[in-house]
């Protein structure tokens, strides 16, 4: 089936191999660098999540697509949407704002530290799924509050259903794999 | 083996040419002298609907054709200097993506913000590169043949697809209304090191893809190579002289 192709690859010698093969490493290269800019200029690890669970229904649904930010400077609000991972947890996870205490004078008590920090940075959380009956605290493993350094970003807009493509992904990773060898394949064989 | 006399009409087109008067003994062996027995042959056989397809066809047989070793060796200058940038941009891809894994987000920004910026002027050293350097080039080839002294021959071959010219539109497909290949040869002939030009030579000629490909797309590479080699030998000897 691919004899035509092969012996159009041994014609066409071991430059234009590499060519083929920059072509599909330049597309993955291209996608990551847009990820990690977008992070960059959005100042978040990760601009756009998926959600996964039912706890903010009926605003959020699971399979919906998120998108962040987090200006550093700015407050967060009460009623603000964030996404926030604990450290020792590995999936982010998506709840509102409860209460917020804005720490503007550092904790230690040395004199020479008497200045105030600016309003955004030093924020303390408590939050809240929608859909759950209770606030946070057990999800917070042994935190009372948390900290803007947990936060991932503030929900800015959201698209239903697209988020299904990633969740089909992840629970079948052979999807994955034949969706990248296809790719690949497409790349190498065609030229432009 | 005799320089060939323009006996064949060709047809008309723009072309500049200068000659110095040179005391070469030998004429320089030209494409057309140098045949390829047809077992050598593989089947080329191409989409007939797509221009694209019909292009790279061609600029393959022509690269084929041109590069055997008694005639010019290729300059991959062009394709080495795209690999170099695309295949930088993706290494530093890969590590800024690594480090942005590995590393906290916080700590990581500086480096992750230099991984992007590099990446971005590698892409756009490529793009601009490709566009305003190489452009329509497809082969860059060079000779030294040591006659009386070590003369050095430079071709430079660039083509493009030209569409149906909007008279000739029609929706049957025929030989008539297909695109043409348009080829532009620049030919220079030094010595010394390039220091005093021998000859210079430049033309441009389009012929139509139905003249090389059938109606099942397999490709005609006698007639191609004969095209190529005519024109080739014309700028190499001076047309009338």
């Amino acid at each position: 089936m691919f004899s035509d192709e092969l012996k159009a690859f041994r014609r066409l010698g071991f430059r234009h191999f590499l060519l083929q093969i920059l072509n599909f490493a330049s597309v993955i290269a291209s996608g990551l660098m847009l990820w990690k800019g977008l992070g960059l200029i959005l100042n978040t690890e990760s601009p756009i999540v998926v959600v996964l669970s039912g706890s903010m229904e009926p605003a959020f649904y699971r399979g919906d697509l998120l998108f962040l930010t987090n200006p550093p400077g700015q407050r967060y609000h009460t009623g603000d949407i964030t996404v926030y991972r604990i450290p020792g947890a590995e999936i982010p996870i998506v709840h509102r704002v409860l209460e917020t205490r804005d720490v503007v004078i550092p904790f230690d008590n040395s004199t020479e530290n008497r200045l105030k920090l600016p309003p955004g940075e030093h924020q303390l959380m408590l939050t809240k799924g929608d859909n759950n009956h209770v606030d946070d605290i057990d999800l917070y493993q042994g935190l009372e509050w948390l900290d803007r350094r947990h936060i991932i970003g503030k929900v800015r807009g959201f698209l239903p259903y697209i988020g299904y493509v990633t969740i089909a992904m992840n629970d079948f990773p052979q999807l994955k794999y034949a969706l990248l060898g296809g790719l690949g394949l497409l790349a190498i064989i065609q030229r432009e | 083996m005799a320089p060939r006399k323009n006996a064949k009409e060709l047809p008309p087109a723009p072309s500049t040419l200068v000659r110095r008067p040179s005391s070469v003994g030998s004429p320089l062996p030209g494409p057309l002298s140098i045949s390829i027995p047809p077992e050598e042959r593989d089947v080329i056989k191409v989409n007939n609907y797509s221009a694209t397809e019909l292009k790279n066809a061609c600029d393959d047989a022509l690269k084929r054709y041109l590069s055997r070793p008694v005639l010019f060796k290729q300059i991959h200058l062009h394709t080495d200097v795209r690999l170099a940038f695309g295949w930088a941009g993706v290494f530093t891809a890969a590590a800024t993506g690594l480090y942005g894994w590995k590393t906290d987000f916080e700590k990581s920004k500086p480096g992750v913000w230099a991984g992007f910026i590099l990446y971005l002027v590698l892409t756009s050293l490529q793009t601009l590169y490709s566009y305003f350097v190489e452009g329509d080039t497809v082969f860059v080839g060079r000779r030294k043949t040591f006659s009386k002294r070590i003369i050095t021959e430079r071709i430079t071959i660039s083509s493009r697809t030209l569409p149906v010219p909007s008279s000739k539109l029609s929706l049957k497909p025929s030989p008539t209304n297909s695109p043409s290949y348009s080829l532009s040869i620049n030919y220079v002939q030094s010595t010394s090191g390039g220091k005093s030009l021998l000859a210079k030579g430049r033309t441009q000629e389009a012929k139509e893809y139905s003249a090389f490909f059938d109606e099942k797309g397999v490709m005609a590479q006698e007639v191609f190579e004969r095209w190529i080699g005519e024109l080739v030998e014309a700028v190499m000897e001076g047309k009338g002289a």
